[in-house]
């Protein structure tokens, strides 16, 4: 379970996220929902400890808000918009390098590189060098190097961007299992067709701030329209006509 | 968490002995200088030892600071381009421990140039393993500064081009030292000798042109060349800790 409780930061004189607030529960696909610069990215990163927040607190499981970021980081797993991975290891010695960086003993290491690559169907490509692989190929090494320590919360920034339409529709069945397995999934994104189809949960931001939360009906019944699109433009534009 | 650092030296070191390209490139510029000088000094009979030495001296002090040059690129510069460093800094490791775990791979690779190159001199001139082999031990601080100095460029560059035309210019600080103390040795005073980089010019200087290296000043040149490279070292990692170098690519 995430809990984000008034974060805050900026970035000079601009400030990207204004007092947030909101909670993703544990077996549930909780959508981050925003357009482009709304401080989705910017949220995840302090979530994950990458970026010191000015204020606020985040709580991850039964860590207190006062848990330092490497605390933090044990508990997440997280693909965040750099999907980078290493071009001259291969997807077997990629996943092995972030798990034994967590300390991963090497039985357990070995076991676990082995069922991430097997859920992803990564055994074709488990001993190429990384190098000229495609973009899915490139996200499942990388959703892979996120699950490897079989996290209880799962941080994905925009994962499904430029990927063709199987490899979306792959990865959003791995992400409903692992829902099922009880794991909290953040998911950022700003594409409403996504989000509809795979989040119980949204939370809705606009220009740092929180304009809604709730179920994608709560969310329509909040801004009285029938579809989520049309909630989403009425209350970002709302938003940031106050703004 | 030394466990830490030494999973990304190893890593490190895989990947860059995996660049072949950059290896080669590293290892000719290592045997360059003995190569160069040995046929100039057969050629040449008669040569004058000393200004054979000295020559040599400038390229073992450059070789400190290009073995390690492609690696120390590629280790923060390479990664921000690649965009492999945010997946990096999201594991519970301490900035230090990456930088210290970097710093080890480029390390590696930078004593192995300077010991090519310095072996390879000390067979071109014929020298005793009992006088090179010492020296070599209290010269090793050099690489190991090298290395992050080198590593400290590479984490303020957004991309290998940047970290290239630096860490390019950055070479030329010893070959200019280097020069410099060979055609002005007058310029040379006592306290020259505790700089880093000039008291190791002056040192291999010494060695090639059939000298003595005094082991007291060894000694306390290795010290403060090898703390300057723990501050250095400090510094990146507090480089590492703010926040764009999660943003700006």
């Amino acid at each position: 379970m995430i809990q984000v409780q008034n974060l805050r930061k900026s970035f000079g004189r601009r400030t990207v996220v204004r007092d947030l607030t909101f909670a993703a529960p544990n077996g549930a696909i909780t959508g981050l929902l925003g357009s482009n610069g709304a401080g989705k990215t910017t949220t995840l990163r302090m979530i994950t400890g990458v970026l010191q927040p000015e204020a606020g607190t985040v709580r991850i499981d039964e860590a207190g808000g006062d848990a330092s970021a490497l605390d933090r980081q044990r508990r997440l797993g997280a693909l965040l918009d750099h999907q980078g991975i290493y071009t001259r290891l291969t997807v077997r010695e990629n996943l092995a390098y972030f798990g034994r960086l967590r300390g991963m003993p090497p039985e357990v290491l070995g076991a676990s590189v082995e069922r991430v690559v097997r859920t992803l169907g990564l055994e074709p490509i488990a001993d190429r060098r990384t190098a000229g692989f495609s973009q899915g190929e490139r996200m499942k090494t990388a959703l892979g190097r996120a699950l490897l320590h079989a996290p209880q919360n799962l941080l994905l920034d925009e994962p499904t961007n430029g990927l063709d339409v199987l490899t979306v529709r792959s990865l959003r069945e791995i992400l409903r299992r692992l829902r099922d397995a009880g794991v909290s999934v953040v998911f950022s994104s700003h594409v409403l067709e996504e989000v509809r189809a795979l989040c119980d949960r949204l939370v809705v931001i606009s220009a740092g701030s929180l304009v809604a939360e709730g179920s994608p009906t709560e969310i329509c019944a909040r801004a009285g329209t029938a579809c989520l699109e049309d909630a989403f433009v009425k209350l970002t534009t709302a938003e940031t006509a106050a703004c | 968490m030394l466990n830490a650092s030494m999973v990304v030296a190893q890593k490190e070191a895989v990947d860059g002995l995996r660049d072949v390209r950059s290896v080669i490139s590293s290892l000719l510029y290592a045997l360059m200088g003995p190569l160069v000088v040995g046929l100039v000094s057969l050629s040449k009979a008669g040569s004058d030892g000393k200004v054979i030495g000295a020559m040599m001296s400038i390229f073992t002090l450059v070789a400190a600071f290009v073995g390690g040059m492609n690696v120390a690129m590629d280790a923060v510069a390479g990664e921000r381009e690649r965009h492999s460093l945010l997946p990096l800094l999201l594991n519970p490791v301490r900035r230090l421990d990456i930088v210290m775990g970097k710093w080890l791979g480029v390390a590696l690779f930078a004593v192995a140039g300077f010991l090519v190159n310095l072996v390879g001199s000390a067979m071109v001139l014929r020298m005793p393993p009992l006088v090179w082999l010492p020296a070599a031990l209290g010269l090793l601080p050099l690489p190991l500064f090298a290395a992050a100095l080198q590593l400290l460029i590479s984490t303020v560059c957004r991309n290998v081009k940047e970290a290239q035309t630096y860490l390019s210019l950055i070479v030329f600080l010893p070959m200019g030292i280097g020069m410099f103390l060979v055609f002005f040795p007058a310029a040379n005073r006592a306290w020259c000798s505790y700089l880093p980089v000039v008291g190791q010019q002056l040192q291999l200087q010494a060695l090639m042109s059939g000298g003595r290296v005094p082991l007291l000043g060894t000694v306390a040149l290795g010290c403060l060349t090898a703390g300057l490279a723990l501050l250095i070292l400090v510094a990146t990692a507090n480089r590492l800790q703010r926040d764009e170098i999660v943003y700006g690519n």
